[in-house]
């Protein structure tokens, strides 16, 4: 490739160094913003940090390391065609162009089966994680946009939010999803602003004692779990402690659908399910976002699609301490078509079996279905619980 | 109705019910209390018959042209000139109150004001002009001349027109005539007392957050100096704690945070922190203070609870938090800092933040200056400082808050009305029609009035200054201005295009005084710069 020939002379890694020389001597906290087309390559040990994903720029051990100079990565458009002068970023493009111009062509193969090495580049940067070679990165295209975001300037601006990108696709991908996103509390308020979405929710009644203590128990497990794909509600459904516990009271018409949020059920067989819970966040964690903010927010969101459930059980359960939920489910709370005063008012009367809570709980995160469902009972179970403290004054912040 | 004057009630006349029944309902309930207002000034029956009989006819005559326009089925009279020259016909005696009235051109003025017919407000009377500022000048004019017949009239008058509940010029007009009229009967720190009890007695955690967060929500008034402020605190944090090297040990900061807006400032710096990077959070303490001149137990309920509210709001976001309340008793200025441990032993960084802060500090003698200088002591990282833009200093220099002559109490009135006019205006414009919280704010601007037009100034909590009076404080204090970064002004900007039309924030620094007499950004409503935020290192 016309691409190694130009910069060999600028390569200062020699080949002889391999990658993973460097890897124990160096501290994987560094966390990337939003690289998700960084390949992972394999890595001896997982390095230590609280998210499940391993970091981007741990290459093969046995590649080519690469370092290009700044002006390299952040050239565009440096191969042109003699007849119109119009630059391409790849070799490959251009000879695909000059086709059109009835000009001789030749696309070069990938020669990866003649011991041609995987390529991988480092950042020129000196102050960068990735300029070791134990931290570079497999995809030149990575590399430039890397540059470009940790070094470059920053040309591209949000209009709506005061957020400024250096990859201009970057730009488009926020665009695209600012302002769009709603927040909602648990209190039923809709916010389009997230500062204010964040005042309200810091003193919003919603917010749970309980709740917030698990969340600091859990943080080590839970921290980087925030969004939980819909297959893994079937295995919970079907969980034999719901078997259990559920002697007396029957499961109306499961609702076929899955909800979007994996609920985790609580009660005093929370130490049970302990480890339960450890191993499905664990296991589900592939597609969490490795972005903190994101967690971070999801944290706010997560408490709150969560809350209506937990809280209710958890005023009425005995020590106060038996919140089994987490901040791992942030789906979309939007696409969950509850009704926050039947589900509270609902679950709120039927505190203090916690056997019935779990289910009920599940119900609720089945959808309406069974929350109209159950609310029949609810009248059953209100005239029990006529003299418990109306919890939905706790709570009910409109 | 109107509960701002709660005298023994006169019987009114029968010239003032025929009046009355020419009114909107509005000015017609208040008409009926108005005649409580001059139970007071007057010493005799004798001197309210006169007066009454001076103005009762000629006023009934002038005004009904004019006032009753919204719902007597006379025409709307573009002039005044003629009823005042058909009325001075009637009796001799009453000629002398036209011709004063006819001196200072009363009457033209008023054409002004009323002949523009009010798009949005019922009552008879709410001009579109700005008649408020007019006659609420006239009659300050009034009292530092101590011409007490003007005053009369023009309070009267006044009183006829204004209203807590109308629109921005009727509010304005309301809220000075009460500050006015405790100035005259010299009762303004009692009258305060009163307005502070009667709030006190509804404030309540859920009232207050409801208030602060529905204010923020709608007006950029106070989280135009969170944001810059936020942002200025955290960037220098940040810069302080990597520059140090401090990576293999946590980061602490800690905030002395004094300010009026109840920690609603804070949520958005948790996240800041929170979302930086979930490893390695800095430990965040904040010590807020709150003082008062009274401390009452209802705020120090609702800090409790906010503490509360903050602190688990802190577990949720995973950041290590200390949150601690002093309830201060008096002139922040006597606040002993060193007490509070506020580096933690020299662990942490300190940031001060002065929210509305420093015009609490009593204007009298050098308190101000002492207190700025007991902050730079603290030898903080970043001090930062969101003010209201008023000159309301008392004009004496060198007493500094002694009894301020006429044209100190003018100044200030002059300069209290064109703050708060900005105030209301704003208020009025982006609140609904009707909001209990945006009376709560407008009530306590209204205390806020009083404190300023009928309170000495030592005494008071109320006397801002302009951005340009505290940058020298703080310079003399040995602080430095720390400009805001751009990414921090960014936000901002971004936060003022999240709210209505109006709003603007422009730099501080002068174009004729390059060394910057005042550093720090501006947020003008309607091209009139009402709030200042500022950064300043030692």
């Amino acid at each position: 490739m016309s691409n190694s020939t130009s910069i060999s002379e600028e390569a200062s890694v020699s080949s002889e160094m391999r990658a993973h020389d460097f890897s124990k001597s160096l501290s994987s906290l560094f966390t990337p913003i939003t690289p998700p087309h960084h390949q992972q390559q394999q890595q001896e040990p997982q390095p230590k940090s609280k998210k499940k994903r391993s970091q981007p720029g741990n290459p093969d051990p046995d590649a080519e390391v690469i370092a290009l100079s700044p002006k390299t990565l952040m050239a565009t458009n440096r191969f042109v065609c003699e007849i119109c002068n119009k630059g391409f970023q790849r070799d490959q493009n251009l000879q695909l162009h000059r086709r059109g111009h009835n000009l001789p062509w030749k696309l070069r193969q990938r020669s990866s089966k003649d011991g041609a090495r995987k390529r991988v580049y480092v950042c020129p940067e000196p102050t960068c994680v990735h300029h070791h070679p134990s931290r570079a990165l497999g995809d030149l295209t990575g590399i430039k946009k890397h540059y470009s975001r940790k070094h470059g300037e920053k040309k591209w601006r949000c209009d709506r939010c005061s957020k400024i990108y250096a990859v201009h696709s970057d730009w488009k991908a926020h665009v695209k999803t600012c302002g769009t996103r709603e927040y909602r509390c648990d209190c039923g308020a809709l916010f389009s602003r997230k500062d204010s979405f964040i005042t309200h929710r810091a003193f919003c009644d919603a917010l749970a004692e309980e709740n917030a203590r698990l969340i600091a128990a859990n943080t080590d497990a839970s921290a980087a779990a925030t969004m939980i794909p819909t297959t893994i509600n079937p295995p919970l459904l079907h969980h034999p402690l719901y078997h259990s516990s559920s002697s007396s009271y029957s499961l109306p018409n499961p609702n076929p659908n899955p909800s979007p949020y994996q609920l985790k059920p609580e009660g005093p067989s929370r130490s049970l399910l302990h480890p339960y819970y450890l191993h499905h966040l664990q296991t589900t964690t592939t597609s969490s976002s490795s972005s903190p903010h994101l967690s971070a927010t999801a944290l706010l969101q997560g408490a709150s699609t969560m809350d209506p459930i937990t809280t209710s059980s958890a005023a009425g359960a005995a020590g106060g301490g038996q919140r089994g939920c987490s901040m791992s489910d942030a789906g979309d709370p939007s696409a969950w078509p509850r009704s926050d005063n039947l589900t509270r008012d609902f679950l709120g009367a039927v505190a203090g079996e916690t056997g019935e809570e779990e289910l009920l709980s599940l119900t609720g995160a089945l959808g309406l279905d069974l929350v109209t469902a159950a609310s029949r009972d609810r009248r059953d179970h209100s005239k029990r619980f006529a003299g418990f403290p109306p919890v939905t004054e706790t709570w009910g912040d409109r | 109705m109107d509960t701002l004057f709660r005298l023994v009630s006169l019987q009114s006349s029968d010239q003032q019910s025929s009046f009355n029944s020419s009114r909107t309902s509005s000015s017609s309930r208040s008409s009926k209390a108005n005649h409580q207002l001059f139970h007071h000034p007057f010493q005799n029956q004798q001197e309210l018959d006169k007066y009454r009989e001076e103005c009762g006819n000629n006023y009934h005559l002038c005004v009904d042209e004019d006032f009753s326009s919204s719902s007597s089925s006379k025409h709307l009279q573009p002039h005044l000139s003629t009823p005042p020259t058909a009325a001075t016909t009637t009796t001799a005696s009453t000629t002398h109150v036209l011709f004063e009235l006819a001196d200072f051109s009363f009457p033209p003025d008023l054409n002004i004001d009323f002949a523009s017919p009010s798009s949005s407000s019922s009552a008879a009377g709410g001009g579109g002009g700005r008649w408020a500022a007019q006659l609420l000048l006239e009659c300050a004019r009034a009292v530092a001349a101590r011409d007490s017949q003007r005053v009369q009239q023009l309070m009267w008058m006044l009183n006829e027109l204004a209203s807590p509940y109308g629109d921005t010029e009727q509010k304005v007009a309301s809220y000075f005539l009460q500050a006015l009229f405790a100035r005259l009967t010299s009762a303004g720190p009692r009258t305060l007392r009163t307005l502070a009890a009667a709030s006190d007695r509804t404030c309540s955690f859920d009232s207050t957050r409801r208030t602060a967060l529905r204010f923020q929500e709608l007006s950029p008034w106070s989280s135009f100096g969170h944001v810059a402020a936020n942002g200025a605190i955290l960037e220098s944090f940040l810069d302080a704690a990597a520059g140090g090297g401090g990576s293999p040990q946590p980061q602490r900061l800690h905030i002395l945070d004094l300010s009026n807006t109840f920690c609603t400032q804070w949520p958005t710096l948790l996240e800041a922190l929170a979302t930086r990077s979930a490893d390695d959070t800095p430990h965040l303490s904040i010590t807020t203070v709150v003082s008062s001149a009274s401390p009452s137990a209802a705020v120090q309920r609702v800090m409790r609870e906010i503490g509360q509210r903050m602190e688990k709001f802190a577990r949720l976001m995973g950041v290590p938090f200390k949150f601690n309340v002093i309830h201060h008793a008096g002139d922040l200025s006597e606040l002993d800092l060193d007490r509070l441990d506020l580096r933690e032993g020299g662990s942490a960084l300190l940031a001060v933040n002065c929210v509305n802060a420093l015009h609490s500090v009593s204007p009298a003698g050098s308190r101000r200056d002492l207190f700025i200088a007991a902050l730079r002591r603290l030898q903080p990282l970043i001090v930062t400082v969101v003010e209201e833009e008023a000159d309301l200093q008392p004009a004496s220099a060198g007493d500094g808050g002694g009894e301020e002559g006429e044209e100190g109490f003018l100044k200030v009135f002059r300069e209290s009305l064109r703050f708060f006019s900005a105030y209301f205006d704003s208020l009025e414009e982006s609140f609904p029609r009707t909001s209990n919280e945006r009376l709560a704010l407008e009530r306590a601007a209204g205390r806020a009035v009083v404190d300023l037009v009928a309170c000495p100034a030592a005494e008071s909590a109320e006397r801002r200054e302009t951005a340009a009076g505290w940058s020298l404080r703080m310079r003399a204090a040995g602080f430095a201005p720390a400009a805001f970064s751009e990414d921090v002004a960014d936000d901002v900007r971004a936060l003022l295009r999240r709210y209505r039309e109006g709003w603007s924030m422009r730099s501080a620094e002068e174009a004729d005084d390059p060394g910057g007499a005042a550093p720090g950004i501006f947020l003008a409503w309607k091209d009139q710069p009402v709030v200042w935020a500022s950064a300043w290192k030692p």
